[in-house]
């Protein structure tokens, strides 16, 4: 599927194209977010009558997705710099969390956020929301590590060479040379890991997050229709999905300066 | 010559695991000079390039460039790496940077020039080696020779007092290895000291002031174009140029 964009001024550079592709596409999400009660309200029952409580947990299951995404991806560098770094204790401290949260199922990760880490630590007693923003965050970095570790470590040695050859400090060498090449290599997996990330929030219903999930359930149960409220809540997330994937097939464009995607 | 050496090299030993890649190497580089360092593939001269600028490490011996001690010290690296330009083989220009901002990003970086005057003094750059008219363009449309040209500019943006050129035309087909050749020779006119690893002979009988001959890690024959491939004694060598030169 195409990304319909408009004619960009031809003096942008690709980067600010990019960011105006990113913008453009968030203003397009929180529209759909703001005003999908309206057509929703025109479906008829079950559906027309909680149109308001099926957007209120679409823009609960945007908004973890959206924190807990973003935070993942930081988290994600951080934890891959620490996979491949020359200290012995950050590469220790990077796998053994790698290893931890890829090895034990997410939903004991919310329940453990939320429950058992107030009784550890009793100033982190997070809302619901939050803990499932916590636990999610950290659950995707793992995944994004790995990505973003493999997308470094694709970035040939001669590019670091010549960088440093420049005079370039490792931190710009980073900067300007390793993280753009390595993150273009690693979207298609980043993208992966957050459309799975957006799927994953309906475990925050397990501790009582009011999102998607749980509207959509909660309604079935009520009105004894599950029929048409499971397809509804299927559908916004098909939705939702849909609008992500063209974002970041928009971003992977702009990174692709040499027309290798059709 | 009278004057100091801009870089010296003393006892220089380096090793990869069991392999003992250079010998107890001493030579020196003179300022605009131009030196060029041949020899088998395998024989170290790749690796005395690159230990130059420290992308390899000396294991003993001492490597000074303009004064400054060639080790591990960061404020030494800045500033050796300020001093010496280096151009690859595989070019490697950055592939997700025009070859405008591949040239202008280091002095954006380093010197903090602002972004228009660096792209000022990169366009002049790009007119010195021929590849103006290709500024906007990325790093996969162009050739060979035109990406190692533009390597060259890059280079040179940090004004480099010395220019290593480790095989520049080795990874070029045929046909594009003159036109690096000439915007190295017009650099090599201009008094730019150069340290160049190659295997054009052509090239080295007519620009360089001085062949290095390295065997098995050695400097076997220190001399100048002329005697190097006038009457050559030594039987390596001899050997050596009966291979590379048809």
């Amino acid at each position: 599927m195409k990304f319909a964009f408009p004619e960009w001024p031809g003096h942008w550079s690709r980067q600010q194209r990019s960011s105006a592709t990113m913008v453009l596409a968030s203003v397009v999400l929180v529209v759909l977010l703001w005003l999908m009660a309206i057509p929703l309200a025109l479906v008829p029952e079950p559906i027309g009558v909680n149109a308001q409580s099926f957007a209120e947990g679409t823009r609960v299951t945007v908004q973890l997705t959206v924190i807990a995404g973003l935070v993942g991806i930081v988290i994600g560098v951080l934890a891959a710099l620490g996979k491949i770094s020359r200290i012995p204790p950050l590469r220790w401290i990077a796998s053994l969390y790698i290893w931890v949260v890829r090895g034990t199922p997410l939903l004991v990760q919310v329940l453990f956020v939320f429950l058992a880490l107030p009784t550890l630590v009793p100033a982190l007693q997070l809302s619901d929301f939050a803990s499932a923003c916590v636990a999610l965050a950290f659950n995707a970095g793992a995944y994004n590590a790995e990505a973003i570790r493999s997308g470094l470590l694709a970035v040939p040695k001669g590019q670091i060479e010549a960088a440093r050859s420049l005079g370039l400090s490792s931190f710009f060498t980073f900067i300007d040379v390793t993280f753009p090449q390595a993150f273009k290599i690693s979207l298609p997996p980043l993208v992966n890991n957050t459309v799975a990330l957006l799927k994953d929030s309906s475990l925050a219903y397990a501790i009582g997050v009011v999102e998607l999930t749980n509207v959509g359930n909660r309604i079935q149960a009520a009105t004894f229709q599950p029929l048409p409220t499971l397809v509804t809540t299927a559908v916004i997330y098909l939705v939702l999905t849909t609008v992500l994937t063209q974002i970041s097939g928009a971003v992977e464009r702009r990174y692709d300066v040499e027309g290798r995607q059709p | 010559m009278s004057s100091t050496p801009l870089i010296t090299v003393e006892n220089v030993n380096k090793r990869f695991g069991a392999h003992h890649v250079l010998r107890d190497v001493s030579t020196h580089f003179e300022a605009g000079q131009v030196t060029v360092i041949v020899g088998a593939s395998g024989s170290g001269k790749s690796t005395l390039l690159r230990m130059l600028n420290r992308l390899e490490r000396h294991d003993s011996g001492r490597i000074r460039v303009d004064g400054i001690e060639v080790d591990d010290d960061l404020t030494h690296l800045d500033a050796l790496r300020r001093e010496l330009g280096m151009v690859f083989q595989q070019f490697n220009l950055f592939p997700h940077l025009t070859v405008l901002d591949n040239v202008a990003l280091a002095p954006r970086r380093v010197r903090k020039t602002p972004r228009s005057e660096a792209s000022a003094q990169a366009m002049d750059l790009l007119r010195r080696v021929g590849m103006e008219a290709h500024a906007h363009k990325y790093p996969f449309a162009l050739s060979g020779g035109q990406q190692q040209r533009v390597a060259i500019a890059r280079a040179l943006a940090m004004q480099p007092k010395v220019m290593l050129f480790d095989e520049p035309t080795s990874a070029l087909d045929p046909e594009m290895v003159k036109e690096v050749l000439d915007v190295m020779k017009q650099l090599a006119q201009s008094g730019m000291t150069m340290v160049i690893v190659t295997h054009e002979m052509g090239f080295a009988r007519e620009v360089a002031d001085r062949v290095l001959f390295i065997d098995q890690g050695q400097v076997a024959q220190d001399a100048p174009p002329a005697e190097f491939f006038g009457a050559q004694a030594n039987p390596r060598i001899r050997a050596f140029l009966g291979q590379v030169i048809h």
